[in-house]
């Protein structure tokens, strides 16, 4: 009934939209296991890390994707400076505290992004555009390939940093028990501001990969990509990494799937039903842990 | 016990200033024209927003260079107030209700987005301001039944009149020369997909189009319909689905942030080779930029463009406010600043017959409004409103678009109506026609 190669394209397409998701995502569960905060600026952060990858190319002509590790470098920085002004003092007080800080962060950024660079779409060329490849039954553009490859290196790498440097078994003790963690001498405070800063340069990553890839881009659109990066976490647990992974990869195909057989304005209805059907059936999420 | 007095006092003072601003309605002799410009200043459509908005200040200023309004025998300067909707509904709403409460405008202009003018049409229609709608295309504006659209006047052209237009130049144009490049017979049914924005403007597309089709048995087939939400930019999964139902063109019904992306991602990643066909807002200089080579071959239906105009009289009004438009804000103006450019003119021209600065009275001179067109051309010449709906009637045209690789953009030549264009439509050496 169905065409065998254009349910793969969907899926494809599915793959592409989910790479974006898993960054963001993955950002926000790094910035919630450690500092235990929500962050509704986030996509915020993804837009910034648009801008300067947008800017740095429209300044040098530099490949974007060479532009990306300098985009998420800034963001690392721009991160670190919000988490020590911003969060830092309020850390411990209300959850409200948080709440309001954060709605506030995200309209200081999009006016500030929109005084900075105005706040009319643009869009950036990708070097490669027009070269596919074949995959199978696929003919798919160069440029997914690309973007599929770059978030598996930055999760691999992701992986290895918390996994096998003092710094991420660090991060991760923090997440684990804060408390803990600071009997043993860690720096809590330091792994604030070095996980904030991680997950902002992911945000500027997806941000990056989202540009270059052929979407038009302005300061309102971290907006829905940040609503939806809350879902994906909620789905795959809190706090969880492997939750992100699974989640956004599942949120890209699912959001895709329903644009084909539904119509396009199920796209984003679909999201908030499965978070529904999994919260019903799994409060914690598909990874968390009771009590998150 | 004296929180309460205070209290009670304030309450009194601003009882009182709200009754000074009831007394101010009905002016004896105007010392200026208020006009409220509602545009998009800020948020999605920010960027027609402000072409409307700067649009209206050149209109404006050419009629203040002169004098002002002539309004009973002396000239009445206008002063243009803006109205920022934020592209959203609450927007509009905070908008409209502060230019007509607070600011005490005589009449507005502009609106852009069916969806977001509907949503402040009643408070419009409550306080009984003449308003001259000019950037959103949908008929409901004025065809809606559940307030009183009395004081609205629709100068733009709507998604009725466009998508009929654009279906006609289909069956009439495209068809013949998708048939003459294949070698198909004359009765070969034509593959026609949309790609439209779920909104009342996208869908009000989709039923002129189809209207048309059903009303002159036109021999057009859809062959996919597929719908996305306002502000999308990732269009791979419809158009990846247009693709397998193998249209011969696609018609975009949607806003330049869209519309571009939309044909970029078909041409360059589903290698989807056929011809889109535009609405006219996407006539635009972001637009083309955003567009690159990959509009090249595509079609806007259109009634001012930054790049084109059709020969005449017309050619020379257009140029001139081109140049005063660009001269002051360094970009060219768009199409929905053509057209609020232009209501500012029917506002003017409205108070100048009406005498006075009454609502009712400038209303009524709307009604029988009947003056010169102006920059865009209008059927019969004349700028009026008709009377069931009190919509003005465009005369639209279809450009094609070339790339230019000395700009690295596309540019565009009218190809429809015989008696507008300046070239012929041709298909490009890549196009790939539909098949069942």
């Amino acid at each position: 009934m169905y065409d065998l190669g254009i349910l793969l394209q969907i899926v494809f397409w599915g793959l592409y939209a989910g790479c974006i998701y898993i960054l963001l995502a993955t950002g926000l569960n790094l910035i919630f296991g450690v500092m235990k905060i929500v962050n509704f600026a986030h996509g915020e952060f993804l837009m910034i890390g648009a801008y300067v990858t947008a800017t740095i190319f429209f300044l040098t002509g530099l490949n974007p994707y060479v532009i990306i590790l300098l985009s998420m470098l800034a963001l690392i920085g721009i991160g670190a400076v919000v988490e020590r002004l911003c969060f830092r003092p309020i850390l411990g007080t209300s959850k409200l505290n948080e709440i309001f800080l954060s709605i506030g962060l995200i309209y200081v950024f999009q006016n500030g992004a929109a005084m900075i660079w105005g706040d009319e779409w643009q869009s950036v060329k990708s070097p490669y555009a027009g070269i596919t490849l074949p995959f199978g039954a696929l003919t798919v553009p160069l440029d997914y390939i690309i973007i599929m490859g770059f978030t598996a290196v930055i999760l691999c790498g992701l992986y290895l940093f918390l996994k096998n440097t003092k710094t991420g078994r660090e991060m991760r003790a923090t997440s684990q028990n804060r408390k803990g963690a600071m009997l043993v001498g860690i720096n809590v405070e330091r792994m604030d501001i070095l996980s904030f800063g991680i997950g902002c340069a992911l945000a500027a990553a997806a941000g990056t990969l989202w540009v270059v890839s052929g979407q038009v881009f302005n300061p309102y659109m971290g907006s829905i990509p940040a609503v939806k990066a809350f879902a994906i976490i909620i789905l795959g647990g809190l706090g969880s990494i492997p939750g992100a992974i699974i989640g956004g990869l599942l949120y890209g195909i699912a959001e895709n799937g329903a644009a084909y057989f539904l119509g396009g304005v199920w796209k984003d209805a679909i999201s908030f039903i499965i978070l529904i059907i999994v919260l019903v059936i799994r409060p914690t999420g598909l990874f968390g842990e009771s009590g998150e | 016990m004296k929180y309460s007095v205070l209290f009670i006092v304030i309450l009194l003072i601003a009882a009182f200033f709200a009754g000074c601003t009831q007394q101010e309605q009905a002016p004896a002799q105007a010392t200026e024209i208020k006009i409220g410009v509602i545009a998009s200043l800020t948020g999605p459509a920010s960027n027609v927003g402000k072409n409307m908005w700067q649009s209206a200040q050149v209109a404006a200023d050419e009629i203040n260079a002169n004098g002002g309004v002539l309004v009973k025998g002396s000239k009445v300067p206008i002063k243009l107030i803006v109205g920022d909707d934020e592209s959203t509904q609450q927007g509009g709403q905070k908008a409209a209700t502060q230019l007509i409460t607070s600011d005490n405008v005589d009449l507005l202009v502009g609106g852009y987005s069916s969806a977001v003018t509907s949503s402040y049409e009643q408070t419009v229609a409550e306080y009984k301001v003449p308003f001259v709608v000019t950037g959103a295309s949908s008929p409901i504006i004025t065809h809606r039944t559940d307030i009183d659209t009395s004081y609205i006047f629709h100068h733009c052209p709507t998604t009725d009149s466009y998508g009929m237009y654009t279906t006609t130049f289909i069956d009439q144009v495209v068809r013949a020369a998708v048939n003459e490049k294949t070698g198909a017979a004359a009765d070969r049914p034509f593959r026609l997909a949309l790609l439209y924005q779920d909104t009342g403007f996208g869908k009000g597309v989709q039923t002129a189009v189809i209207d048309t089709i059903t009303k002159n048995k036109l021999n057009i087939v859809l062959v996919s319909q597929q719908g996305y939400k306002m502000g999308e930019s990732d269009f791979r999964t419809p158009l990846t689905a247009i693709k397998a139902a193998k249209p011969d063109a696609v018609y975009i019904a949607a806003f330049p942030n869209e519309g571009a992306p939309a044909i970029t991602q078909a041409r360059r990643d589903i290698g989807l080779d056929t011809i889109f066909l535009s609405v006219e807002n996407n006539d635009n200089p972001q637009f083309y930029k955003d567009l690159g080579q990959y509009g090249e071959g595509s079609i806007i239906e259109s009634r001012f463009s930054p790049y084109t105009a059709p020969a005449g009289a017309l050619a020379d009004a257009q140029s001139k406010f081109k140049n005063s438009y660009t001269a002051k804000y360094g970009v060219p103006p768009d199409m929905m600043g053509a057209s609020t450019y232009e209501g500012v003119y029917i506002a003017a021209k409205a108070v100048e017959n009406a005498g006075t600065t009454d609502k009712a009275t400038v209303r009524q001179a709307l009604i029988d409004l009947k003056m010169p067109q102006l920059i865009e051309a209008m059927s019969g010449g004349t700028i009026s409103f008709s009377k069931d709906f009190c919509e003005s009637q465009f005369d639209l045209w279809m450009e094609q678009l070339k790339y230019n690789s000395t700009i690295g953009e596309c540019r565009p030549d009218i190809v429809w109506p015989d008696n507008l264009k300046t070239t012929d439509f041709v298909l490009p050496d890549w196009y790939q026609p539909g098949s069942p």
